[in-house]
């Protein structure tokens, strides 16, 4: 009997499992390859590292929700199946958010962690044994989570991709579409973050970020296109479920709202944003005092060349269209999700 | 089918059957399957043009394939083969992930919504273990369903396979389907 099985729960559990493992995978990224004292890359470290645990971990309350018997999780951690991507899978999120509590926990800072830790009640004096400060494991903890979190994005997809008889997730590009995505969400909750939350807004906070992001995105859409052209020229179990996206029940939703809105757009904005920086290897100096730029909401920066010549371009930032590219981002996100859970439960060999 | 001291599996003669549900109805009655939801099934299927049409019945259920999707993905091992080759489901390891229900190229799996339990076609695994026929094979009134063990070449199944030819559904999906259609 054709139903779908998998609904709204595991969708929300892909991208939220997604978001953590970009979220971490960009904070873990950054704290190992920067510069001593380079304080927007700690700032994009710390709150990626602080925001990591959460969604993965509401995610794996869904799952767990959408189990037939939830309370028989736990028989998912008496079996180890190496054949099945869900058993594997299971393991891959526990110790992953293990970790992640962890490295989060070693970003706080050690006078919040202190004066948490006095204001504990009677009874429950015994949980300050947990008051250690591991902010020496941060390295080691991003250099232990950066292949998990790969890891947890990637499986999101090989879950989908590793069922034979659904031949709309039937390849490989469906887990690297996945990974891109979710790396991708991270990078955008982050500049959501920022953007939303500075009280100045500085470009140099947001260029590495930029990079990152547009070098997520670019990789998504040379996975969606392959995609499709892939499987246009694959048996025809694989063309006939294309049609899901090809004038079928997903079309609009795949190309105009995922593929336009959800990627193509932010990739312009970011791109038309940052491309001052992509051409040339440029400094960003800021033009006007912070206090302006607080008020204005855009800042006004100038390139200056590394030969030290005169200031020979300006490049506006605006708060607005970061909010906008994240949020677009994270939509895109979301909405290829579930056009992959519907569409794939959907298709079927003939 | 080698390596098994038994290989059970099930011929179908479709050309035979008269699409009068005895085989759903006694599957119900055997393992009290919920209404709504079935074990097994006709399809049914209109062939050729107007005047010259045909009705074409061909029950189906639980292939019980050789190298079964559904026991692969599973991840708590509730989905097992046994070494008879038929494929069951160990209700009290099932957390209800319906994973395999996504897997199984043939959709021959429900969700039992009072059990939150996956269930699906067992050839009536303990009917077997007492010697008996499956309910939907002892109760077809127009012999369709040939049962027997593909290893034992004295089987009546295995004796038609030998004669007749026949056709597995979806072989391409790479699970080695054991419900064999005569041709």
């Amino acid at each position: 009997m054709k139903t779908i099985e998998w609904q709204y729960l595991i969708v929300s559990y892909l991208f939220l499992g997604g978001l953590s493992a970009g979220l971490f995978f960009v904070s873990a990224l950054t704290e190992l390859f920067r510069n001593d004292g380079d304080a927007p890359k700690v700032k994009i470290a710390h709150i990626g590292a602080l925001l990591a645990p959460w969604p993965v971990m509401i995610g794996c309350a869904l799952l767990v929700f959408d189990l037939g018997h939830w309370y028989r999780f736990y028989k998912l951690f008496l079996h180890f199946r190496w054949e099945s991507p869900m058993s594997i899978g299971s393991w891959l999120l526990m110790f992953f958010i293990g970790v992640s509590i962890l490295y989060a926990y070693g970003w706080i800072p050690g006078s919040m962690r202190e004066a948490a830790f006095e204001r504990l009640s009677g009874h429950l004096q015994f949980l300050r044994i947990l008051n250690r400060d591991v902010s020496g494991w941060r390295r080691p903890l991003a250099i232990v989570g950066l292949p998990m979190s790969v890891g947890v994005a990637i499986y999101t997809g090989v879950l989908l991709g590793a069922v034979q008889s659904r031949p709309f997730w039937n390849t490989n590009l469906v887990a690297q579409l996945f990974l891109f995505s979710a790396l991708s969400s991270g990078c955008a909750l982050l500049i959501l973050v920022l953007a939303a939350s500075a009280r100045k807004f500085e470009m140099h906070e947001f260029q590495s970020l930029y990079l990152l992001d547009i070098s997520f995105l670019t990789l998504e859409f040379f996975i969606v296109v392959p995609y499709v052209i892939h499987g246009e020229l694959s048996a025809e179990a694989v063309r006939e479920s294309l049609n899901l996206v090809l004038g079928g029940p997903f079309t609009i939703l795949f190309w105009a709202f995922f593929l336009g809105l959800g990627l193509l757009l932010p990739w312009a904005i970011e791109v038309l944003e940052a491309l001052p920086l992509l051409l040339r290897h440029a400094q960003l100096v800021p033009r006007v005092d912070t206090a302006t730029v607080a008020e204005a909401g855009t800042a006004v920066f100038i390139l200056r060349d590394p030969g030290g010549q005169a200031p020979s371009r300006k490049l506006h930032f605006s708060r607005s269209w970061a909010v906008a590219a994240a949020v677009l981002v994270l939509m895109g996100g979301v909405l290829v999700r579930y056009i992959f859970v519907f569409a794939g439960q959907m298709s079927a060999i003939h | 089918m080698t390596n098994r001291p038994k290989r059970y599996a099930l011929a179908i003669d479709a050309k035979k059957c008269i699409d009068c549900k005895a085989c759903v109805v006694a599957c119900r009655a055997e393992n009290g399957v919920p209404l709504g939801k079935s074990r097994n099934w006709i399809n049914e299927e209109l062939r050729g043009d107007w005047p010259k049409l045909m009705e074409v019945f061909e029950p189906e259920q639980c292939h019980h394939c050789e190298e079964p999707a559904c026991v692969r993905v599973c991840p708590t091992g509730a989905s097992y083969q046994r070494p008879d080759g038929v494929v069951a489901i160990n209700r009290s390891e099932c957390v209800g992930c319906r994973y395999c229900m996504i897997a199984c190229p043939y959709d021959a799996r429900f969700f039992r919504d009072d059990l939150g339990v996956v269930e699906k076609c067992d050839l009536c695994a303990r009917r077997l273990d007492r010697g008996e026929l499956p309910a939907c094979v002892e109760t077809c009134p127009s012999k369709v369903r040939i049962f027997g063990d593909l290893n034992d070449p004295t089987s009546e199944i295995h004796q038609i396979l030998e004669k007749r030819q026949y056709r597995v559904k979806k072989r391409e999906a790479g699970t080695g389907p054991q419900i064999y259609y005569l041709l």
